[in-house]
């Protein structure tokens, strides 16, 4: 019957002030689609600045501990690991043109169409066609569409360059072929001289174990530069939105205890009047407890479907396309709502509580 | 034996004295009127007996309870068992209807009980007011609302704080008609502050407070 009685009143006095309980629960909304949607980013960001960077390139290189070449069934294992985003072989060797060393590098082709190298001219369409580093232009006086022959022992072959490539690496130095020109050209099909390995950034350690775990006469180089540098940056990228996230909530908290604390200044009659017909504190913090409960529940619910939005939103604008928010985010959203309700309603109700309510109620 | 027993209460504030050692008696089923000017204390004092104010020093028994020994919560206790208010401001809900009004008096003493809030609101005479909200109810109806709100659970002691100061004399005369009414149904004790001497002179005795002193002490 108590019980009753308290959902009556409580009813009544949600019911009857609805603007007000709407307004504060608009407000816990905003703050917990703030901070929703900034923790929704950060998640998400991992995953997505990673696959960006992929266009830095491969971050693990493996190399032969004895002899020249790794055989091809390695990398099929390589690329079954865990956190492999992808993993290809590659050739090096020389050969000469004009009586000149040249050294050749054959790579998977089509990746590095994927992986946004600059080219000067067009990609090679057929077993003919290659590409030459930028600096061979100057070197060795050639141009687009023009034939070089390249002599490896006794074996002699004949390529079109149909474009140039700027990496700012040794590919500048270098003819680009395609894997199986560059096995033909050498004479060791199915070998490679080294085989790049692009992993999850910050799961490196992990794939190194892995690799050396499941082969044997592999050595494993972390390509530091690259890899320090993306670690570096999803930090301190990650940082910068936990910061953004902690002055957003402060803020919003700050806001919100401003609205709580008006709505129960407003009420200090109503407190005053409950002390007087017999309310003990506890009577008078229960139904102020559920109110900010209700409020902060609510709040919750709106404010991460308004944080998922806002997330998928600005992932839209930066990556054009959506991101994964973890669905933990939920329960996270309805705790910080209640969390932030109850944190802002306790000073004001308890600072109320303490008023004296003779005073209160003689006040006009 | 005295219902309400006020011995050598002293309240002192950061710069003033509102009571300076007041003693008085209150008999059992007594309508004890307080008389005095603005500041003479006389609202202090009720408040100390009702228990929503402590005394700086002294001692208040009501029916043999020293109630300044009491917690907050057996305070709490008290007030919704022994005592019923009536303030100058109704200070109603402005949210509850009338019979509202009266049942959270109910809620926070048992169980809120709709017909016998209704009840208690026909004696009042706001039997076709008891689904109006206060601001739709005049000066004169919500202080009978507070009334009924006062007596709904029975108390031993009605404490009235100028209940008409906000009231014509029409509406004045009607409130103090209808608590002598059921004063003389129901017995209870009544003490009530005014600064008015028409409406002093509706009680059984009258208590005249000067600068936190009782300076007089008549029988009507």
């Amino acid at each position: 019957m108590k019980r009753r009685g308290f959902y009556f009143f409580f009813r009544k006095s949600i019911t009857q002030r609805t603007g007000r309980v709407v307004i504060a629960s608009l407000s816990v909304m905003l703050a917990v689609a703030t901070v929703t949607g900034l923790m929704g980013i950060t998640a998400g960001i991992k995953d997505k600045l990673g696959s960006e960077l992929q266009a830095y390139g491969a971050n693990l290189i493996l190399s032969p501990e004895q002899g020249d070449y790794l055989i091809h069934d390695m990398l099929k294992t390589v690329s079954s690991l865990d956190s492999v985003e992808y993993a290809s072989g590659q050739v090096f060797g020389r050969v000469f043109i004009h009586k000149e060393s040249a050294e050749i590098i054959g790579l998977d082709m089509k990746r590095m169409r994927e992986s946004g190298w600059r080219l000067e001219g067009s990609w090679p369409v057929n077993e003919r066609e290659i590409i030459a580093g930028v600096n061979l232009k100057e070197v060795l006086k050639i141009d687009k569409g023009e034939g070089v022959s390249f002599q490896h022992g006794k074996k002699v072959l004949q390529f079109i360059v149909s474009g140039f490539v700027e990496r700012g690496g040794p590919e500048d130095n270098a003819f680009i072929v395609s894997i199986p020109q560059a096995w033909n050209l050498m004479g060791i099909d199915g070998k490679f001289s080294a085989i790049l390995v692009r992993g999850t950034s910050g799961e490196l350690e992990g794939i190194t174990a892995a690799i050396k775990n499941g082969t044997t006469g592999i050595r494993v180089k972390t390509l530091r530069q690259v890899a320090v540098a993306e670690e570096s940056l999803l930090k301190k990228i990650q940082l910068l939105m936990i910061l953004v996230t902690a002055v957003v909530l402060f803020a919003a908290i700050v806001s919100i205890m401003s609205t709580m604390g008006a709505n129960v200044l407003e009420r200090r009659d109503e407190i005053g009047l409950m002390k007087a017909i017999g309310a003990t504190k506890n009577n008078i913090r229960f139904f102020y407890i559920v109110e900010a409960v209700l409020i902060g529940f609510g709040g919750g619910i709106a404010g991460y479907i308004l944080g998922y939005l806002f997330a998928q939103a600005v992932s839209w604008g930066a990556f054009h396309s959506f991101i994964s928010v973890p669905y933990y985010l939920v329960i996270v959203s309805i705790a910080a709502g209640m969390s932030i309700s109850l944190l802002s309603s306790h000073f004001p109700v308890s600072d109320a509580l303490k008023y004296n309510p003779a005073v209160i109620l003689r006040e006009e | 034996m005295s219902l309400i027993e006020v011995k050598n209460v002293i309240k002192e504030y950061e710069t003033a004295h509102a009571l300076r050692g007041v003693s008085m008696n209150v008999e059992q089923g007594q309508w004890l009127n307080i008389m005095g000017s603005s500041g003479s204390g006389k609202s202090t004092l009720l408040n100390i007996i009702g228990g929503l104010d402590t005394a700086s020093s002294g001692d208040v028994l009501i029916d043999s309870v020293n109630i300044e020994s009491l917690s907050e919560d057996e305070l709490a206790l008290f007030r919704s068992e022994k005592v019923g208010f009536i303030f100058q401001q109704s200070h109603l809900i402005p949210y509850l209807t009338a019979v509202e009004n009266v049942m959270l008096a109910q809620y926070f003493h048992s169980m809120a009980d709709e017909a016998e809030a209704e009840e208690a609101l026909k004696r009042v005479g706001l039997g076709s007011r008891l689904h109006h909200r206060p601001s739709q109810l005049s000066g004169g109806e919500q202080q009978r609302i507070c009334i009924a709100r006062a007596l709904i659970n029975s108390p031993e002691i009605l404490l009235a704080d100028e209940p008409t100061g906000n009231l014509d004399r029409d509406n004045t005369k009607v409130i103090l008609e209808l608590l002598k009414s059921l004063h003389s149904e129901n017995h209870f004790t009544i003490v009530l502050v005014t600064h008015d001497p028409f409406v002093s002179k509706w009680g059984e005795r009258i208590l005249l407070m000067e600068d936190g002193h009782i300076v007089g002490d008549e029988r009507i």
